[in-house]
């Protein structure tokens, strides 16, 4: 609603114009920033970093900068506790750390398993002392009834992907949709408005559209012409639905609240929920469930 | 216990000064009447009515109506009101008489004002603090936006009042909430004041016969906010012939009919605005095969006024208004539609009723509706959310004036309030969401005051009075008891039946304001306000929308309370040419209500809206300065305001003190009006303030837009690089905006005719922001560069609204 009364005033009054500024603002920085992840049947995996300065320039040397390492980072299930082995990976070709996943650091073979009905508790402990901790339930998986595809009126070959989903009887579920096109997107996206709770859908069965994610900051041309956010005839879509816990729903609707009212004059800018005691982020759940849909 | 015996006293005061003089009356005998504009009959409300002799006066009220008793005798009377010929009539007083007086207007003929007599101006002596009453047509002759005169816009302009943003009618009055302001017009409550989220106001200048702010010292009569009080009258209509006034411009076209229904004892005003830009988005102008057909905005006031006098004694007044904004929107590609039509209906029917030459009542039923509606359609889509007020007011004012040196208003009020938060439907398909009942809140809403104008001595005046109030929020009403733990999941529902009371207040909120005259041209003046207020609003947004909802006091939300202290030096020049004052405040409310950390409109729906409210208090403290030359070929004012507004909510910022986004520490208003000649009349005004206070992000940090390590079905491993760049906040409205200031100018062309000399027609050329300055408007975040070349930075970006916008209207009139 907000960016409706935001986009009327633009249109309207089309005379705005904009300029470059610099702030002074208040540093800080420093901040533990966990990015968790617990998905049923792999092993659960954290991503560390450290939050920045709002406007340090962002380059290599800053992003080598950013991860955390070296830091101790435990999970529980309820039953065991195992330490995260840090692994080094590569994002966009250069080797960065402070990937934790729960692997063994010599055979490499799973320490825990993501399991459905289990509470996950996580603790880090930085090199510097800090200590970080929160916790997470891995919901049971509620599957989609089905999946299809609907040209929209109007548009010959372009539309979004559909799904009806029963929602389970008691209140409290929250839900994440992603969708990837097979052979054309190389990770799963998720559409803006992916995460979604069951506060006025409770036991209902219902149908829901959903649009298509894109990469962010996307140069592609299907991401910035009229095809933007639409599936198209002859995609081969992969949808992953996922159950995912409170906390996990809340960080990402405020989150893209965060993004949609970035500089609307109407907006109150508040921070987004978080479930990590003593730093930002999220430590995540998703139990996901898979369906493919042939566009045709 | 405190406020009680603050009753006592008063009321002792009051009888003890009524008695004292009761002794005396025998003497004495009464003129009263009304003070009317000599061409159309119009009450002149406020005209002074002054006995030179005894250097003492009253003024008319609302009604145009007058009364002084006085030993019998001979004086001098002067009668007086600004843009009005002064009339100085000799009277010999034998027995008690009814003169109404007629004052020509000097505006159509010579726009000069000689002073005929020596009179004590209003400025230095009245008591009141913090009042300012404006004149329409001066207002028609200073620039505005787009040519569209705006009477809030004007109101911005005086100390101690501020702007909520570039180009809003919104208005704060000191350190007040917008949702403070008491907008009325011809008594009926106007909840939200603005079309077009704010640009303009609902005020068709047209209609509107005089505007009074009361920013402090606030008189017993009126209550229900806390911080201001803006009463608009609308004019009466012509008593004597049939007159059209109209305009053209650039946003909006204007036509006012009026006349007498029977000549001297009735008539009527009819007047309508409408913008007309949506005319000119469909056929024949736009092909229909245009994205933009089915795309419109326009919004239209209406207002309508008819009175009949009765009798001597006895006048009816019905008047009425009602505007609506609507907008659509319609995406031909996806069959997205939207429609949002929202705004405000009053009316009101009034009866003066004359009891004899020194008691004046009046009696009024009142209704008033603020609606807002936001509809959206997609495929099996239908969305809608609506909210509202409605308010059914019933009230009686009475006016005595036992001898000339009291001035008695009495009376009492009665509201009966429904109240619609955010309520929403949705329906996918045959698929109906539990969004669950419509919520309404129900409140009964009574006040009776008392308040006496009282001259104790030569130099002394108090204004003491005290206002009783009631609020009672009752049923139906289902309060939702919210799990602790989990937002949106109640663990009960307390369930209220239709009358039974959820919640009550009973409030005493003492008024006094007085004034010590030092001499003929100066005086000093002191006031004490307490106010509450039943009626609140959160929002969502950082300026007033008309999304914004109205809550009452319930057992969550507590009235709203208000202390002000106030001290004045008022002192006139030259004759009173000029009227300058320096007013200092001190404000704290308690009680200030605003939305919980991060909370989504989504929340209220199927739920209390208060149980997303947090609670904390407000205090502002300032000086006003102001300097007014009220005749003269060049007129107008300087204002200049310092003041400091702060806000403390343990469950916002950390629980520390924050200013108010309307903190505004330099405001300064330079308002001039030349009167050339006959055919010419300038204007410019001149506004400073310091920026706004703004929350903006202190640190970023990165998070990947989903799980990163992707496991697909045929177990394929994938590690992406999305991340989201999020944004953490510190201090809330920690930072500044830069200044503000602007420069507009506008000049006002009569052509002669010396053929017909019943039309007028007149050009008004306007220049907003003559000097192009870029003010700010809001600032946003944009990465720029690339990640991979090691230069992407976050930039920060200032949207300025407007730059130099010229602007011409037509006006009419015959």
């Amino acid at each position: 609603m907000k960016k409706f009364i935001f986009l009327i005033t633009v249109v309207l009054f089309a005379v705005s114009c904009e300029k470059n500024i610099e702030l002074d603002l208040p540093d800080v920085a420093g901040a533990v920033v966990v990015d968790g992840y617990v998905e049923n049947g792999i092993p659960p995996y954290i991503l560390l970093s450290k939050s920045e300065a709002y406007f340090d320039p962002i380059g290599q040397s800053s992003l080598n900068n950013l991860p955390l390492r070296g830091a101790l980072v435990y999970l529980s299930n309820g039953t065991d506790t195992v330490l995260l082995t840090e692994i080094d990976t590569v994002i966009n070709g250069v080797q960065t750390g402070g990937f934790y996943v729960a692997l063994d650091s010599n055979t490499f073979l799973p320490t825990m398993i993501g399991e459905p009905g289990t509470t996950y508790s996580l603790r880090i402990v930085t090199p510097e002392g800090t200590e970080v901790s929160a916790s997470a339930l891995l919901p049971p998986p509620t599957p989609l009834d089905s999946t299809w595809y609907l040209v929209q009126a109007e548009l010959d070959s372009l539309g979004w992907g559909w799904a009806r989903l029963s929602d389970p009887d008691t209140l409290g579920n929250n839900y994440r949709l992603f969708a990837k096109r097979l052979n054309r997107d190389p990770y799963f996206l998720a559409p803006f408005g992916s995460a979604f709770e069951d506060k006025f859908i409770n036991g209902e069965r219902f149908n829901f559209a959903f649009s298509r994610g894109s990469l962010l900051n996307s140069s592609a041309e299907e991401d910035n012409n009229v095809e933007a956010g639409f599936f198209k005839r002859g995609d081969t879509i992969v949808v992953k639905f996922c159950a995912v816990d409170r906390a996990t729903f809340e960080f990402w609707r405020d989150a893209e609240n965060q993004l949609g009212s970035n500089g609307s004059p109407f907006a109150v800018p508040s921070n987004i929920k978080s479930n990590i005691k003593g730093g930002r982020g999220l430590f995540a759940t998703y139990t996901a469930t898979f369906d493919t849909i042939i566009a045709n | 216990m405190k406020k009680i015996s603050g009753l006592v006293l008063l009321l002792t005061l009051v009888s003890a000064g009524l008695y004292a003089q009761g002794a005396a009356q025998e003497d004495k005998v009464t003129i009263s009447g009304f003070v009317r504009d000599s061409s159309s009959g119009e009450a002149l409300i406020g005209a002074a009515v002054y006995v030179k002799e005894l250097q003492k006066g009253t003024s008319a009220n609302a009604y145009g109506f007058y009364s002084l008793t006085l030993a019998r005798g001979t004086y001098n009377l002067v009668i007086h009101f600004v843009g009005y010929r002064e009339m100085v009539l000799k009277l010999q007083l034998d027995a008690s008489k009814s003169i109404d007086f007629q004052l020509s207007s000097t505006v159509i003929e010579t726009r000069e004002v000689t002073v005929t007599a020596e009179r004590k101006d209003r400025n230095v002596e009245s008591a009141e603090l913090g009042r300012v009453e404006l004149e329409v047509e001066k207002i028609k002759s200073l620039p505005a936006l787009l040519g569209e005169v705006d009477l809030l816009k004007t109101i911005q302009l005086l100390p101690g009042v501020q702007d909520a943003g570039e180009g809003n009618s919104g208005f704060y009055v000191r350190g007040g909430g917008p949702d403070q302001n008491l907008v009325l017009l011809d008594e009926g409550v106007v909840y939200n004041a603005s079309h077009l989220f704010g640009f303009f106001s609902v005020f068709n200048p047209d209609a509107v016969k005089n505007i009074t702010l009361t920013k402090g010292g606030m008189p017993a009569q009126y209550g229900g906010r806390l911080s201001s009080v803006l009463d608009i009258s609308m004019k009466d209509g012509h008593q004597k012939e049939y007159h059209a006034e109209g305009g053209i411009g650039y946003i909006a076209s204007r036509l006012t009919l009026e006349g007498p229904i029977v000549k001297d004892k009735s008539s009527f005003i009819v007047s309508g605005r409408r913008t007309f830009v949506d005319l000119f988005l469909r056929e024949p102008f736009v092909p229909a095969s245009s994205p933009i057909v089915g795309n419109s905005y326009y919004f239209f006031d209406l207002n309508a006024k008819i009175n009949y006098t009765l009798s001597s004694r006895d006048r009816l007044y019905l008047s009425g208004y009602f505007g609506r904004d609507v907008f659509n929107f319609r995406s031909r590609e996806t069959g997205f539609s939207v429609r949002i039509p929202w705004g405000n209906a009053t009316t009101s029917l009034r009866w003066n009723h004359l009891f004899n030459e020194k008691l004046f009542m009046n009696t009024s039923l009142i209704f008033s509706d603020y609606n807002f509606e936001f509809g959206a359609q997609q495929q099996q889509f239908d969305f809608r959310i609506f909210s509202g007020i409605r308010d059914y007011n019933a009230k009686v004012d009475l006016n005595w004036f036992p001898t000339i040196l009291h001035n008695v208003k009495f009376g009492a009020n009665y509201i009966y309030h429904r109240f619609t938060p955010t309520n929403a439907y949705a329906r996918s398909g045959d698929v109906v969401f539990d969004l669950g009942d419509v919520t309404r809140y129900y409140a009964h809403d009574a006040a009776a005051y008392i308040n006496d104008e009282w001259d104790i001595s030569e130099k002394f005046r108090l204004s003491g009075g005290l206002r009783a109030t009631y609020f009672a929020h009752v049923g139906p009403f289902d309060r939702y008891v919210e799990d602790p733990a989990f937002a949106g999941r109640f663990t009960d529902t307390l369930s209220y039946a239709r009358g039974e009371k959820v919640a009550d207040y009973f409030n005493l909120e003492p008024r006094l304001s007085m004034r010590y005259e030092l001499n003929s041209t100066s005086s000093v003046k002191a006031a004490y306000t307490q106010n509450y207020q039943y009626i609140h609003i959160a929002s969502f947004g950082s300026v007033s929308l008309p999304t914004d909802v109205w809550v009452p006091s319930t057992d969550k939300i507590q009235p709203q309370f208000a202390v002000q202290y106030a001290l004045g030096y008022f002192r006139n020049f030259s004759d009173n040419m000029y009227e300058t004052s320096v007013e200092v405040y001190y404000k704290e409310m308690e009680n200030q209500i605003d939305y919980e950390e991060g909370a989504t409109p989504d929340q209220d729906v199927r739920n209390n809206p208060d149980n997303n409210f947090v609670f904390g208090r407000g205090w502002s403290y300032g000086a006003e300065f102001f300097i007014k030359k009220s005749r003269g070929k060049l007129n107008g004012w300087l204002g200049y305001t310092l003041s400091y507004t702060n806000r403390n909510f343990p469950d916002l910022n950390l629980g520390r003190t924050f200013p108010a986004k309307y903190d505004r520490r330099h405001d300064v208003s330079l308002v001039m009006v030349y009167d050339h000649s006959k055919k010419w009349t300038f204007g410019l005004t001149w506004v400073y303030a310091t920026g706004d206070a703004l929350t903006l992000p202190a640190e970023r940090y990165f998070m990947s837009a989903g799980p990163p390590v992707n496991v697909q079905p045929n177990g394929e491993l994938g590690l992406s690089n999305n991340f989201y760049i999020l944004s953490g906040y510190d201090q809330r409205n920690g930072f500044r905006q830069k200044a503000y200031h602007r420069l507009d100018l506008s000049a006002t062309l009569r052509p002669t005719r010396s053929r017909d000399k019943k039309f007028k027609g007149e050009w008004v050329f306007s220049v907003y922001n003559l000097y192009g300055r870029q003010n700010p408007y809001f600032i946003y975040f944009d990465v720029e560069g690339n990640s991979q070349e090691g230069n992407q930075r976050v930039q920060a970006k200032q949207v300025s609204l407007f730059s130099i916008i010229p602007s011409v209207t037509y006006n009419f009139k015959f």
